[in-house]
């Protein structure tokens, strides 16, 4: 039995299909990540699947419950962290943790002891006497996350949980949910930061225009897709003939900054490498640096949407 | 412990802070010895049935009525509030159903003009001492008051909270539905005597009920007009609701 099942689900609003079929199967212990650009269905899927909104069509089983018809069930069970801020501007940090600790009925001495473990795992120790309203942006996202946790839950839906955030607080955040999974907890994760999903995720969705158009762990997605490599070559001094001298050789590009920089991407790239490097042993020219880029999954990302993009014109 | 009742503690915390339990004491105060007695010179006593008040007990006794609406108003907005800083979506992917968010919504409107009515008795009381007239008939005038008038305000701020997303259109609002329940009423001022336009109009506020059933329960006069106004609060108040509920249950996300 998988943690989140849904069947065709759809969301339409008029004639726009926000949700458009969706089949989707995560298992338990995973970190999910659900990568799409702005407009793509990310939030409409995380309302749909929290039991926000109801679905127009479809079918959906969450943690094994029918989230259709007993959504008070899912949602006793789950963790979430909306996209949009949510706080209680009077109350100070230590407060709004304790208050929603109290609203999901956590016991009193469970509450106090979360609270000390959340402010420091958080670092929020510095702010905890102050008010929500007072609080930076990047500060206020902090204590909204971490409030999260004051609750036990099976399922935690993250969306674009990291924004805001500082590189440092981005980490620990991270770091903090791996733990977390470690210890049994499912992780529903939206973000438009790939390196981020990348780091995290166990297995990656990419959603485009309402549908699911890939679906994979991050490294067979590279795999599938991320057949151009890219090569960079560094030559010490610039030779603006160069294209006479590398005439009849595609896939690569040049910039004359700090040097002469060959950029090689191909699907063939090794091959392109070969033949440039014959011209330029052949006219003694000095190579200074020389590396491969991994493909990236942001690569990825763009390709496979591109593609989704132009298939669909 | 009941969702319904998590809610209400975590509406109270967020409503009855420091700042707004001495403004419920503050502002009526002013209202009452300052104005009250300043008043005095223009207006020495009030004709009241069989009775005649002095001025300063009668403004005590419509700040009552004037105090309930105020707080009950502040209280309503809690749904306009929620819905701007987000929790009233944060609240509804929690443990919670509308039905509880609703309720807990009344309860609390209901638990806030409770407890500014009782402020305001206590803080008006040395004023009207002499005249009041309380016994086991009028009190639970006073807790009706308290109640269907916490209700029916709490409704009317809670409607507005559900059709108004800017500040500045709440703000205009919320003002001038204010301004208009706070003067055109009896809470200040009688009806009789006043042009006759006014006096009509004051009968278009819901206000002017509350406080006549208040006075009512103060000062022992319950008569049939009394009774008649009640059951317009009654009827106001539950409609008002049904419609607040109706809209907060199809509030979109």
């Amino acid at each position: 039995m998988s943690c989140i099942e849904t069947n065709s689900l759809s969301k339409s609003y008029g004639s726009v299909n926000a949700v458009d079929g969706m089949d989707l199967s995560v298992n338990y212990g995973k970190i999910f990540g659900f990568l799409g650009p702005n407009g793509a269905g990310k939030t409409t899927t995380i309302k749909l699947l929290t039991t926000l909104i109801p679905p127009t069509n479809g079918s959906m089983k969450i943690l094994g419950i029918d989230a259709i018809r007993s959504p008070l069930e899912v949602r006793k069970k789950i963790g979430v962290v909306l996209q949009q801020p949510s706080y209680e501007p009077t109350l100070s940090v230590e407060k709004s943790l304790e208050k929603y600790g109290m609203m999901w009925n956590v016991e009193k001495k469970t509450r106090q002891d979360r609270v000390e473990e959340l402010l420091s795992a958080f670092d929020l120790e510095e702010i905890r006497n102050i008010k929500n309203d007072e609080l930076s942006i990047g500060q206020r996202r902090r204590v909204q996350v971490a409030r999260e946790f004051m609750h036990d839950m099976k399922l935690l839906f993250l969306d674009e949980p990291t924004v805001g955030l500082d590189p440092s607080a981005r980490r620990g955040l991270l770091d903090f949910i791996k733990h977390k999974v470690k210890d049994g907890l499912t992780v529903f994760f939206t973000t438009h930061i790939l390196n981020e999903a990348e780091y995290i995720c166990d297995e990656v969705a990419i959603i485009n225009k309402g549908k699911i158009i890939a679906i994979d762990t991050p490294d067979e997605l590279k795999n599938k897709f991320g057949r151009e490599k890219t090569i960079k070559i560094h030559l010490s001094s610039i030779r603006k003939d160069l294209s006479n001298l590398l005439i009849g050789i595609k896939d690569y590009e040049t910039d004359f900054n700090s040097g002469t920089n060959i950029t090689i991407r191909s699907s063939n790239s090794e091959e392109v490498l070969l033949k440039i490097l014959q011209i330029l042993t052949t006219n003694n020219i000095v190579i200074e640096d020389l590396s491969a880029i991994p493909t990236s999954l942001e690569e990825i990302f763009l390709s496979v949407v591109n593609k989704s993009n132009a298939s669909s014109y | 412990m009941h969702p319904v009742i998590r809610l209400v503690n975590r509406n109270l915390t967020i409503s009855l802070n420091k700042g707004f339990l001495i403004w419920q004491v503050i502002f009526p105060l002013i209202y009452i010895f300052v104005g009250g007695f300043a008043y005095t010179t223009l207006i020495d006593s009030v004709p009241y049935g069989d009775k005649t008040l002095a001025y300063p007990a009668y403004i005590a006794s419509g700040m009552i009525g004037f105090n309930i609406m105020n707080s009950t108003l502040v209280s309503g907005i809690i749904i306009w509030n929620d819905r701007r800083h987000g929790m009233f979506e944060q609240i509804l992917v929690g443990p919670f159903t509308r039905t509880h968010y609703i309720l807990s919504n009344v309860y609390t409107i209901g638990i806030v003009g409770l407890i500014s009515a009782a402020l305001i008795t206590a803080v008006g009381y040395p004023l009207f001492f002499e005249s009041v007239e309380f016994n086991l008939f009028t009190m639970p005038l006073l807790i009706f008051a308290s109640v269907i008038g916490s209700i029916l305000f709490g409704s009317i701020a809670s409607i507005i909270s559900t059709r108004l997303k800017s500040s500045e259109g709440f703000n205009v609002v919320i003002n001038t539905v204010f301004l208009f329940f706070a003067f055109v009423s009896t809470a200040f001022y009688p009806a009789e005597g006043s042009p006759q336009p006014l006096s009509v109009a004051f009968y278009f506020n819901p206000l002017t009920y509350l406080v006549d059933v208040v006075r009512a329960g103060m000062f022992g006069n319950f008569d049939t007009f009394v009774a008649i106004e009640m059951l317009v609060l009654v009827t106001l108040s539950l409609t008002l609701f049904l419609i607040a509920t109706k809209l907060l249950a199809k509030l979109e996300l």
